[in-house]
Parts: structure tokens; sequence; C-alpha cells
């Protein structure tokens, strides 16, 4: 969170994180592509020549003033593939809130696994205790044949308890009420620093 | 965890004194301040292309990725700097206690040695000031905390039209 009391900015930083072709910057595209063009900056994506996001996929989007301040939201992807785990770690830097892309395919709970553990593992060497940072979890890929029931992922990824989305990111379906979640959560929390 | 990056008035106007003067003194367009998670914190003089917040996002990344570069090779001082040379500009960026970036464009007529000079001194003042932004400074009268939470839920509705 960063305040600028002289432009009453609030900058907020929202990351999408989870295993390779999970979804994340599908859902970073819709969003862009659904969010108020007057509101929106640029979507910017570092990707490899495969297509994959080689550092990060990055998008800015602001309100209007509530109370005297304009809240402005940096929303950033990591890649996902496992040789990127310090770009990840790079971009979970000052992040105020967090959307776990799972892919709700059986034969990826591995890599679910894997990247929620990563992801902990970041976040303690970040500096941040467990519970501290608001989370979403959003089950992508509900369209696919062979996934995993939903709560089935909540238990297998630890996240019983947190706000659970099911999403099609192709579709765009689900990926919006992700974001709202995320989104006033870490507007709760910041609420509570700034007062 | 910190409660975030909160800075004041009084300290933006010491900043924006001190790139103001590098920008002058190096001859530069222009001249960004960033924390190291890529927040744009100031900006002097314009680009003419590209978005301020997206070069501080992007030039985060740089300073990252070339710190741990640094490292591989037994490198132990964050604090470097490196620049990109262009055709036609060129970008500075300097690590400043690892916890700012200074992201300096300038035109490729402008010797590199009188940007890292100037860069270098105005880092020098920048340390202590940013050392003072993690102080957390009192809200805006207008700010009412029920008030922001209720009003974010129009925001977003208006944020993301439903068609």
């Amino acid at each position: 969170m960063f305040i600028n009391w002289r432009l009453r900015e609030i900058n907020l930083k929202i990351v999408y994180y989870g295993p390779s072709l999970s979804g994340k910057t599908t859902s970073l595209q819709y969003i862009h592509s659904r969010t108020n063009p007057e509101r929106r900056g640029e979507l910017v994506s570092l990707k490899t020549r495969e297509d994959r996001t080689l550092y990060f996929d990055y998008m800015q989007f602001e309100m209007g003033a509530i109370s005297g301040l304009k809240p402005r939201f940096n929303i950033y992807t990591v890649p996902g593939q496992v040789y990127y785990r310090g770009t990840r770690k790079l971009v979970l830097k000052g992040v105020d809130g967090l959307v776990f892309v799972a892919d709700s395919q059986i034969r990826r709970l591995h890599e679910n696994v894997e990247a929620i553990k990563d992801l902990y593992e970041d976040l303690v060497e970040l500096g941040f205790s467990p519970g501290e940072l608001p989370i979403v979890l959003q089950c992508n890929k509900r369209d696919l044949p062979e996934i995993m029931p939903v709560q089935s992922i909540k238990e297998q990824l630890g996240l019983n308890g947190i706000p659970t989305f099911e999403s099609v990111a192709l579709e765009g379906i689900g990926v919006l009420d992700g974001l709202k979640s995320i989104v006033n959560s870490v507007v709760t929390k910041a609420r509570g620093n700034i007062n | 965890m910190s409660k975030g990056l909160h800075i004041p008035e009084e300290l933006l106007d010491k900043i924006e004194y001190i790139l103001d003067h590098l920008a002058e003194k190096a001859r530069t367009d222009c001249i960004l301040l960033a924390d190291i998670s890529g927040q744009l914190i100031s900006v002097q003089g314009f680009m003419e292309e590209g978005t301020p917040a997206i070069v501080a996002a992007l030039a985060a990344g740089d300073v990252a990725a070339m710190a741990e570069l640094s490292n591989r090779i037994g490198e132990r001082d964050p604090h470097g700097s490196f620049f990109h040379e262009g055709e036609t500009k060129s970008i500075y960026l300097h690590n400043i206690s690892g916890s700012f970036i200074l992201i300096v464009i300038f035109r490729t007529e402008t010797p590199i040695g009188l940007v890292r000079l100037f860069a270098k001194r105005a880092v020098e003042q920048l340390v202590p000031l940013t050392k003072e932004f993690e102080q957390v400074m009192g809200p805006p009268k207008t700010y009412n905390p029920d008030e922001f939470s209720k009003g974010i839920t129009q925001e977003l509705e208006d944020t993301f039209p439903t068609n």
C-alpha cells in the first residue's frame, strides 16, 4: 500500500498467483477488457516467444475519489512455470492481496499444491505472517471434464474458510466476482491501516 | 510487515526539489521515483511516450532481476545502478538502499557520465528522506473509514460496468 497524501491517492497491489497454465493471464486479460476504458491503463505482458508469461502481466485501474481518497489498483500476474520462482517472489513484494488461481483439473492437483507451498514460503521470506494477507481462491476451468469438487481443492490447498469463486476465465465467468471480492478485502484491510 | 508507505506533502516537496535539480543539471527528459515493488512515488518532467506507472512497474522488475543476477555472481551489494543505451533515448536506473528506484530518462546526446554524477548526488540526498517514508501520517480531514468502505461497492460497479 502506498498513500500519496498530496494527490490523495491510495495505491494497492493485487497479485494473481497460481501454477502454470491455470488461467492467470487469461483472467487479467478479461478484467482489462471489462474495465471502464476511462479508468484503466494499458495491459502490459512480458512474454516468451511461446506466449508464456516471462516476467509478469500488469495493469492498473483507478476509481473515483471516495471520502477524499482515490484508490488505484495495480494488478499483476506471476509466471507460473516452476523455474520462475525467483520472479514470482519479486512480484510479491509489497503485495496487498492475492488471488490464487487454481487449475480445477484432477491431474493438476500436484501443481496446485506445489504452487501454494511456494507461495507461503515466499510470503514468509518477505515478512508476512500467516493469515495476514487477504486471499481469494479462484477455481478455474470449471467447464472441463475430470475436475475436482471445489471443496476438495480448498481442503487440498489448505484454503478452507477463504472466499472462493468458480471460474471459466476464457469466457470471463466468475473472474470479476473474484476480483471484486479481493478488492473489498484489500480495501477493508487498508481502511484499518489508514484510520 | 509495515503498514505501507505513506508520504506526507512536505516530504514530497523535498523529493521534488531534488529531482528538479537533477533534471536541470543532468539535462534529462523525465525522472521517476518508485518504490522497490514498482509503486510510482514522484514524476518530474514528462514522457512523450509511455506511462509513468508502467515504467515504474517494469523498472522494479528490472532492478530486482539485476540484484538477483549480481547475487549469482557473488556480489552482495544490492544498491547498484545500470543503464540501457537506446538510439535516441536512454534509461538509467539506480537502486536506492534496496527500497527505492530512481529512474532517469534522457536523450542519448546527454553524456551518461553527467547523468551518473548528478544522479549519484541526488541519491545521496534522497537516502535520508526515504527513511522517513515509513512514518504513518494522518489521513485527510475528509476521510471517513465507513464511507470509504461503502463507496467501494459503488465504485466497483462504475469501474466494471455491466453491459
